[in-house]
């Protein structure tokens, strides 16, 4: 009977060491205790205590500052600690909003693991501090960007008529320069003047100060501004939000034209996926089968723009041949790609106007329409693009078309697009261009092709005449080996579009046919040739007559 | 009248000092359990310990006898009461909230990831020792007459703690709580697989009332938090506190645990370590049962081979408990209770799967929801809640294996029901099922021909011969609760550890890709 007596007696003891050991983690073997316990200000140490930054509004619940003791409101950490360090000066206040709205985590956390969020079942760990301003997307919608090239040209002007002098800049400038008042002088603050909104009319304000004044800034500092130049400040200032590496990300974004195939937010194409969440996906569900490195989103992301398929299995993405920094840029941008519901109270107004009100999220002049949506098919200049195992794009920017393609016909081309080919409704979508839009678009293709315009056409739009029958032969004959049975696309463009066929004048298609695309495999049907059929202009005719019997139909 | 000199001030002087001790002999009031008769006492006078018989048989307190496997139930039981309790204090069933509750009790509520740790692994320990306690009872005989009844009672607490445990695993609000609840509710949904296929759910839906009581709503939302919730913390453990009072009464009532007619000879050994009964007063029958006519089995029985419940019956209970608590303790610091991704009714999860004890129901439901979910189950639930008033023999209650066939018998069912279901299984999985043979069939048959129903035909076959064979109920009853039971391994292990995405067939968790 005694074994019952052995058994009690065991077992409690086992319980007892079991509670004991229990009590001692908590209390004393945690690590937040052990960094409270060694962290001081000047008066001494700390309390130790749990230490929490708390916005219902938000709905933040950070307990991050219980080991970053620093970064709470109201204590110096004196002692040489890295945790204790105090936040940089940032925008937003770290103890009013929290740590999570922009680093990610888990706010509730108090372990280190845990609490970067680098642990299964936690969705968002902490952005990389490599691509930390890519947390400003989480609220904030950069507006009016415009592509790299030209963002790169306005951040030159600003530096070349010497803004800097009397403004300040993301921490640069105004009277930090070197020398203080001397040469520089107190203006206003331009870090988030894109988001703020300033007077229109500043330049003529500017100019009319400086020729007051006798001496000092005004004078040394400021003169008359070119057109141009007040072009590229304007630019400037619109993407100004405290976030420039986010801006020249999202400049990148919007010089390889990848809106053209993937949305984001309000526009784009739809080719690829939406990426309007991507910077939210969860890297727990990711597949990182055939990723090398770690596995995080920012390294899966990275990955995959240096080698889609093999990222994704089945992606149509091609290998677009960036370079590290390109890379680099994108996958900040692609992480910026995040949302979080805010109260009304927070919503910036980047974001209002984006998600209510349909701001286009580029600027939307020609040029960084042409880079940000058709680049990516149509080539950087204009020269047409291939990818392997994709339909050949045309090139847009070729002499001979824009010689005989009016501007109604481009602008018409542009809106309808190419139903059943890759070229999209740009001008009917829903959010589409705008015809302004447009024509600054056809006006910067011109200028991409060197300034071709097109030759004055007075003829109605059908005017050729001829025989189908005749016509269907020889295009059998002759065309459809690139341009496929009865038109319908090959490795040429599909002749048989109707939204072609309904648009394109008969000029356009004999002059096209008889004189060819200097530069690509269409060599002039008229021109004299030692391997293919020379086509008299009556047979050019009949052809034409051919492919207008297939828009009846 | 006083004496003279009496001193009031004086006596409140000695009054003061003998407080404790008088507070010590209000409370006990037989005294310090010394002898047999304060022993007895201590019991009786104790609102607590009276569910108790004053003195134990031997053979009840042999470890063999029942290996303490109620006792572990029970003190599972009060483990999660208290940690439950505690953890209610911090517990906020709100979809959303309930998460991020579940958060700050494991962060930063005081030893709050050590109770919720403890509480969960005492509600695994429940569910195991409840079904190991109930083949216990079944294979010492120990529901036969009288204690046909509190067999009953014991299915019923069987089915309490599998609803205990199953409405405490949607509390955490994360995705392994969502999705096991949504194929919870959607096995409780599975009669409309037969009202379908009889085209009559629109006007008698079943299945989907099942599933709308059970979740208060068309899905898994707050209204089913709320439920669950309710159920969890008040509803199941009053239901399961009442049904365990009645299963220890009638404990008592049916003579105490089962022994073997020749107990007494069988314990002679270790009786003589202690004194015959009637130390005391040999003169004094010993208690009223012997005046007292009727069925109760301690009538016309002397409590020889008996020992004072007090101390020896609670060494062993309290030893058990606190090994019970050792157990759960040390699990809870071995292993963390779960915590998953926030519920996202957006995102399932691939695969979603019930709680483990419910993982062999759902490997059966994958086939076809009607027969795996409620036709099977409660074939089970029914059939061997009626094993007591089918098997009304004598021979070997009270002993292991007991009965005709023994424990050869309950080897060869070992092998019949292992064999036979990961043969079906295998089967299943390797040549697919009646869909994936006859795209056509009518779902009729498709719901009643199922792996599971083809296993049960199996085992009731078996049973059949070994009724036959050894011309014995009790020989049928150890043949098909053996089958079963085995039957219950291999679908719960095959659905734990080789179902993996979208049901499918793995070897391993480590090739289902994805995570």
């Amino acid at each position: 009977m005694n074994k019952n007596k052995y058994l009690l007696m065991v077992s409690s003891i086992g319980v007892f060491i079991l509670l004991a050991a229990a009590a001692v983690s908590e209390n004393f073997l945690k690590d937040w205790h052990g960094i409270q316990n060694s962290a001081k200000t000047n008066e001494g140490p700390i309390d130790v205590r749990l230490r929490q930054i708390v916005n219902p509004n938000l709905k933040v619940t950070d307990r991050c500052v219980t080991c970053h003791v620093g970064m709470a409101s109201g204590e110096q950490i004196s002692t040489d600690l890295k945790v204790g360090a105090v936040h940089k000066p940032v925008v937003h206040n770290p103890t009013e909003i929290g740590c999570t709205v922009c680093h990610g985590g888990q706010g509730q956390a108090t372990e280190k693991d845990d609490a970067h969020g680098n642990v299964h079942f936690w969705t968002e760990p902490m952005l990389p501090a490599k691509y930390a301003y890519a947390s400003c997307g989480t609220c904030h919608t950069p507006l009016n960007v415009p592509n790299l090239p030209t963002l790169e040209n306005a951040r030159k002007t600003f530096e070349r008529l010497d803004c800097y002098a009397c403004h300040r800049l993301d921490g640069k400038g105004g009277t930090l320069r070197p020398g203080g008042n001397v040469t520089g002088m107190e203006g206003p603050d331009l870090s988030h003047i894109g988001l703020k909104g300033y007077n229109a009319e500043w330049y003529s304000a500017h100019l009319q100060r400086s020729q007051q004044e006798t001496n000092g800034a005004w004078k040394t500092s400021f003169s008359e501004i070119s057109e141009p130049d007040r072009a590229a400040l304007k630019i400037f200032l619109d993407t100004q939000m405290g976030a420039p590496k986010l801006v020249e990300a999202k400049a990148q974004f919007n010089t390889l034209g990848c809106a053209g195939c993937h949305a984001v937010g309000n526009f784009g194409g739809d080719a690829g996926i939406n990426l309007s969440l991507s910077g939210f996906k969860d890297p727990n569900q990711l597949n990182f089968t055939r990723v090398p490195g770690e596995h995080t989103l920012s390294n899966w992301i990275v990955q995959h723009f240096r080698s889609p398929a093999s990222t994704v299995a089945g992606s149509q993405m091609p290998v677009l041949g960036l370079t590290d920094n390109q890379i680099d840029l994108l996958t900040l941008y692609t992480l910026s790609l995040r949302r979080r519901t805010l109260p009304d109270l927070y919503l910036p107004k980047d974001r209002v106007r984006a998600m209510r009100f349909g701001a286009r999220e580029f600027a939307n002049n020609g040029e960084t329409i042409y880079t940000a949506v058709c680049s990516s098919c149509h080539g950087a200049n204009g020269q047409g693009t291939r990818f392997p195992g994709l339909v050949a794009n045309p090139s847009i920017t070729n002499p001979d078309f824009l010689s005989l393609a009016s501007d109604e016909f481009l602008i018409q081309t542009i809106r309808s697009g190419r139903p059943g080919r890759p070229m999209l409704p740009w001008g009917e979508r829903e959010n589409g261009f705008t015809l302004d839009e447009i024509r600054g678009l056809v006006a910067y293709i011109r200028q991409l092709g060197g300034n071709v315009q097109a030759t004055p056409d007075t003829q109605p739009q059908i005017w050729a005449k001829g025989d189908t029958a005749l016509g269907a032969n020889l295009f059998t004959e002759n065309c459809a080996g690139c341009h496929g049975k009865n038109g319908v696309g090959g490795d040429g463009p599909a002749l048989g579009n109707k939204a072609f066929l309904t648009n394109v004048t008969d000029t356009f298609l004999v002059g096209t046919i008889g004189r060819g695309r200097q530069g690509t495999v269409m060599q002039g049907f008229a021109n004299p040739s030692p391997i293919r059929k020379v086509l008299t202009q009556a047979e050019i005719e009949s052809i034409i007559v051919y492919l207008r019997s297939l828009n009846a139909k | 009248m006083q004496a003279e000199n009496y001193s009031a001030l004086h006596e409140f002087w000695t009054n003061l000092r003998a407080i404790p001790s008088h507070v010590y002999r209000a409370m006990f009031r037989g005294g310090p359990p010394k002898t047999d008769r304060t022993r007895s006492s201590f019991i009786f006078g104790n609102v607590f310990l009276h569910l108790h018989s004053v003195r134990t048989h031997l053979w009840s307190l042999r470890w063999s006898t029942t290996m303490g496997l109620g006792i572990v139930t029970t003190a599972a039981f009060l483990i999660t009461l208290v940690t439950g309790i505690l953890l209610m204090f911090y517990y906020k069933p709100y979809p959303d909230i309930a998460y991020q509750s579940i958060k700050d009790i494991h962060f930063i509520v005081p030893t709050g990831r050590f109770m919720r740790n403890i509480h969960r692994w005492a509600a695994n320990v429940m569910v195991v020792a409840v079904i190991l306690h109930m083949a216990r009872a079944f294979y010492t005989a120990s529901y036969r007459k009288p204690r046909e009844f509190n067999w009953f009672i014991g299915w019923g607490l069987l089915v309490t703690t599998l609803g205990l445990s199953f409405t405490g695993y949607l509390l955490p609000w994360d995705q392994l709580a969502y999705w096991a609840i949504t194929i919870g509710a959607n096995i409780a949904q599975s009669p409309r697989e037969i009202t379908d296929a009889m085209g009559i759910t629109q006007w008698m839906d079943i299945g989907g009332l099942q599933r709308e009581i059970l979740l208060g709503s068309d899905k898994v939302g707050e209204e089913a938090l709320i439920r669950f919730y309710l159920l969890h913390v008040m509803i199941l453990p009053l239901t399961l506190a009442m049904l365990m009072a009645v299963h220890f009464w009638r404990i008592r009532k049916d003579g105490g645990l089962a022994k073997p007619k020749d107990a007494d000879e069988r314990v002679a050994e270790e009786a003589k370590e202690f004194y015959p009964v009637f130390t005391d007063s040999p003169a004094k029958t010993y208690h009223l049962a012997a005046v007292v006519k009727g069925k109760t089995s301690a009538v016309d029985s002397g409590p020889e081979h008996t020992v004072p419940s007090m101390p020896h019956l609670f060494y062993a209970e309290l030893g058990v408990l606190m090994l019970t608590t050792l157990i759960c303790i040390g699990l809870a610091f071995i292993s963390d209770a779960p915590l998953k991704e926030l519920a996202n009714p957006l995102v399932p999860e691939n695969p979603a799967k019930a709680p483990w004890y419910f993982l062999g129901l759902q490997e059966i439901v994958s086939f076809s929801a009607f027969m795996g979910g409620i036709g099977i189950p409660m074939l089970c639930v029914i059939g061997l809640g009626l094993i007591p008033f089918l098997d009304r023999e004598k021979e070997g209650t009270g002993e292991w294996f007991g009965g005709p066939g023994g424990w050869k018998l309950v080897k060869w069912s070992m092998v019949v029901g292992f064999a036979s279901s990961i043969l079906v299984e295998a089967f299943a999985i390797k040549f697919g099922w009646l869909r994936e043979w006859f795209p056509d069939i009518p779902q009729l048959i498709i719901t009643f021909v199922n792996p599971g129903t083809v296993l049960t035909a199996i085992y009731a076959a078996f049973s059949i011969w070994a009724v036959r064979k050894y011309n014995s109920t009790r020989a049928g009853a150890l043949a098909l609760f053996t089958c079963f039971l085995c039957g219950f391994i291999v679908l719960t292990v095959i659905g734990t550890y080789f179902r993996g995405p979208n049901w499918d067939f793995f070897w391993s968790p480590s090739d289902w890709g994805g995570h």
